[in-house]
Formats: structure tokens, C-alpha cells, sequence
């Protein structure tokens, strides 16, 4: 169904990095060495902030002498006010779950936060559309499956996510209380996919009885 | 002009927010031109719609030098959850089982009208005004991925902000504030704003060439030398010539939680 969105402008939009299992695999000889020096011991978690806030349909304008790439993930929204919860209730605070597409430069390390790559004017697009937790109570049924000019990019499975939902509300209501209006994207496949002006790349959340497609478009204005 | 948001209780009705200018003589003035006790009020985040917060690590030298870590070449920004911002005189947590808390006294630019691709000389047209924070890290969360994490960084009620925003037409330099922290009285941090190796119009033209800037964003930008660990009962005040003096309690994260705990 369509639902309204509650975001305002003090609303966290967090998502969760190197939560595919088979990424956070392969990197972990990388992640021994400098500047990592051992993997990683919680979520590594980003926030999309505001400016770059979307709907589905949006057009997003790649920056001038940039590679842009883009993945998509659930966005876990909140439904009522999340503070310190265990694994066993966390999906009673969630009202649904959405698409978000995250338009990002390519990432070269993980050491640093990344404004200039992550926060680009609307580069986190966020599906209207919302699968309620009354059509889709188990979360790990859930696959998000990416296109880009109707060829299959990506595919991610929430049982391929190392952390699963219930274990990221847990934690993130641990460090931050979260709102009606914020939301968890809880997982990004590993490798992002490159897009160019022109392309449409569109995304679905298969494995309900209901789906939710996002489609955002590539700027051909971009100089 | 000074400007907060408080609560107050009126009789029946509890948790009343209000607009207020403070003056000269640091009365509180209500916009219907009341007078309020100070002694009556609960200070709030002066912010009203706190929009995008952009904090600075390692954006004085010396602090840099103290952390053993070479002064960045560029910016090292991250971004903080609005979870995080309390008001003057309210309590901040000390989570339970770590051995290294402080404090970090820094000037807030509050940005008041949109705008990308800021060029540095029209940088502070864009400015409202500017308040004081204090932005708290737990250093035994940090991990070496998008350091300073948000374990680290966004936690509830560790941004204390306030008590007010001074007007920029009030202020137009803030190029050489003194900035201090006192720690139950005793003074644990020292610095100036001179010392910003990014000053508030390199990081308007630099945030502003990747994204637009919203009223209600705002930029901390940053602490001097002077790290000191804090617990529970511990009062914190972070000083900035010309702002503000703001002051936090410490409590333990039994306490602020208390139910929820």
C-alpha cells in the first residue's frame, strides 16, 4: 500500500554498510590490515541526510566527472518510538517496509565518512509504496532484486544479511532512540553498480504476497 | 539578539514550548512580551526544526596533535542524529562499562537560508547565528569504519546545545573567540577559534559544493586541546566568548533511561 511518510527534517535515515555477508567475507583479509586493523565488531552505519532525500520517480543528476553507483536495500520504518529494544519485540515497531535506492560515488575505504560520496543532493530515493508488517511478518522472506534497463543487476536475499532486522533494530535502539519516520536500510548488496546518464534503474521487493518497485532515472543534464 | 526555546508549566498545562529572546540583563522575554523566571524553565535544543548536523573532527591543530593524528588536508566531516541534541542544564549519559568519556566544547554555525555551491566570500550570509555544543564521545566505541562511528558519536543526549543563538548580525566575528570547559569548577580546556585549521566560510564553500545547505542545518565545528574523562554527578560548562555558556550534567545511563534502562 501507499502510505504517507512521517520524515521530518530531524529524521534519521540510517543504513547500514558491509552487511552482506558475502562482501564482509571477501574483505576480511583487507579489513586485518591498515587503517581497518581488524574487522569490524558492530553494524557500520551511515546516515543519509536530509538534502538527499527522494521520491520514486526522481531523476537523479550524476556530478560532473563522476562515476555514480547505486544499490538498494529494505528500508525498515519505523512505526513508534524505538528505545532499547530486544531482538524479540523489534519488529513491533516497525510499521512497514520500503525501497531505498542509495546513489553514492564509488567507495574507495571505509575509514572515513564519506560526505562527498554519500550525500549527494537526492541520492536516497525512497519507495511510496510500503509492504505492511500485516503482509509481510517475516522479514527474512524478503529478497530486493535490481535492474538497470530491464537487466537483472543484483539480487540480495535479507537471509544473506549478516546482521538480520530484528538484531539491527536491537542494536541502533541501543545507541540512538528511533522515531516514527525513521528508517533502517538495513542492507546494500556488496558490489554497487554503476550507472550512466540515461539509464533507468529500478528495484522490487519479491517474496510477498505484495510487491514494491522503485524506479529512479539518471540525469541526462549532467555537463 | 539572543534566542532559546524553553518549557514551561502554566497552572494546569505542563510542558509548554516557547519562542523567548533573552537581553541585555539576561531576562527571558516570552513573544508576548512576559517575563520568565529562569528558575522556571527547561532549556531546549535552540534550534527550533533541527535540520542536517554536520560535526568537525580533528579541526584544530593542537587537538589533533593530542590524538596523535596529523592535521587533516581536508575536512574530516560526519554527521550526527537529532537524537542527540539536549538543552542547557539538562542531563547527558555516561553509558556503563567503558573507561573514557569527554567532552568537546565547539562553536555551532546555525545555517539560516539554502544554498549550494556557496562561494567562501558569501559564506556567512548564509549563517543565522551560532551557539555553543558540546559534543560528547565515548572513546572505547571507536572502530576504524567511518570514524568517528555513530555508536561513538550519535548517541541520545550526547550534543547538548545552547542555552541560545546569538544573532550573526550580533557577532560578525568569530574568527578569535576564546573557547573554555570547566569540569565541577575547575577549567579542563582552553582554546581559540583562531586556532580552526577549516574556519566556518571554508566549510560553508566545501559541505555546499557536494550538497545544499538548509536552514536548521547546522555545523559544530570543532575542539581545541583538552580532554578530560567525565562521571556520573560531574557538572561539564563549555564557554564560548560571545555566545554562550552551556552546562550539562552527567548522569548514568540507568538514570536517563530509567524505565527503559
Amino acid at each position: 500500500m501507499t502510505t504517507d511518510l512521517n520524515s521530518t527534517a530531524s529524521s534519521k535515515w540510517v543504513c547500514v554498510a558491509l552487511n552482506d555477508l558475502q562482501q564482509l567475507n571477501s574483505l576480511q583479509a583487507e579489513f586485518n590490515e591498515a587503517p581497518y586493523k581488524q574487522p569490524p565488531t558492530q553494524p557500520v552505519l551511515y546516515f543519509k541526510p536530509r538534502n538527499t532525500w527522494g521520491r520514486d520517480g526522481a531523476v537523479i543528476e550524476q556530478p560532473a566527472s563522476e562515476q555514480l553507483v547505486v544499490g538498494a536495500s529494505i528500508a525498515v520504518m519505523i512505526g513508534q518510538e524505538c528505545c532499547r529494544v530486544s531482538e524479540q519485540q523489534a519488529l513491533d515497531y516497525v510499521a512497514g517496509y520500503r525501497l531505498l535506492h542509495d546513489f553514492s560515488l564509488p567507495e574507495q575505504s571505509y575509514y572515513r565518512p564519506d560526505i562527498k560520496g554519500k550525500c549527494l543532493d537526492n541520492s536516497a530515493p525512497l519507495s511510496e509504496a510500503q509492504l505492511d508488517t500485516t503482509v509481510a511478518a517475516n522479514p527474512s522472506e524478503l529478497t530486493v532484486v535490481t535492474s538497470v534497463n530491464g537487466e537483472q543487476k543484483a539480487a540480495l536475499p535479507v537471509t544473506q544479511l549478516h546482521r538480520n532486522v530484528q538484531q539491527l533494530i536491537a542494536t541502533i535502539s541501543r545507541i540512538m532512540t528511533l522515531q516514527p519516520g525513521d528508517l533502517i536500510a538495513v542492507g546494500f548488496p556488496g558490489d554497487r553498480i554503476p550507472v550512466q546518464p540515461g539509464d533507468q534503474v529500478k528495484s522490487e521487493i519479491i517474496g510477498a504476497s505484495e510487491s514494491v518497485i522503485l524506479q529512479n532515472s539518471i540525469g541526462e543534464g549532467a555537463a | 539578539m539572543r534566542r532559546a526555546r524553553v518549557l514551561v508549566n502554566k497552572g494546569e498545562q505542563q510542558g509548554i514550548e516557547l519562542d523567548i529572546t533573552i537581553d541585555q540583563n539576561d531576562q527571558l522575554h516570552t513573544e508576548d512580551g512576559e517575563l520568565l523566571n529562569e528558575a522556571d524553565v527547561s532549556w531546549l535544543s535552540p534550534v527550533k526544526e533541527p535540520g542536517t548536523i554536520f560535526a568537525l573532527g580533528l579541526n584544530y591543530a593542537d587537538h589533533a596533535s593530542e590524538l596523535a593524528f596529523e592535521p587533516p588536508k581536508e575536512p574530516l566531516v560526519f554527521l550526527k542524529g537529532a537524537n542527540t541534541l539536549t538543552g542547557h542544564k539538562q542531563d547527558a549519559y555516561r553509558p556503563d562499562d567503558i573507561d573514557f568519556m569527554h567532552y568537546e566544547c565547539e562553536l555551532v554555525a546555525v545555517i539560516g537560508k539554502a544554498g549550494k555551491n556557496i562561494k567562501r566570500e558569501d559564506a556567512l550570509d548564509y549563517v543565522a547565528g551560532y551557539t555553543v555544543c558540546n559534543d560528547f564521545a565515548i572513546r572505547d566505541y571507536l572502530e576504524n569504519y567511518y570514524r568517528p562511528n555513530l555508536r561513538v558519536k550519535s548517541r541520545d543526549s550526547l550534543c547538548p546545545i545552547g542555552p541560545w543563538m546569538v544573532d550573526a548580525a550580533d557577532l560578525p566575528d568569530v574568527s578569535n573567540l576564546r573557547l573554555t570547559t570547566h569540569v565541577n569548577g575547575e577549567l579542563t580546556q582552553e582554546g581559540t577559534t583562531a586556532d580552526m585549521i577549516f574556519d566556518i566560510p571554508f566549510l560553508i564553500e566545501y559541505l555546499s559544493a557536494t550538497l545544499t545547505l538548509q536552514p536548521g542545518d547546522m555545523i559544530a565545528t570543532g575542539t581545541p586541546k583538552g580532554l578530560k574523562d567525565m562521571q556520573p554527578g560531574d557538572t561539564v560548562v563549555c564557554t564560548i566568548e560571545g555566545v554562550g555558556a552551556l552546562e550539562t550534567r552527567i548522569v548514568s545511563e540507568q538514570a536517563f533511561y530509567g524505565d527503559k534502562y
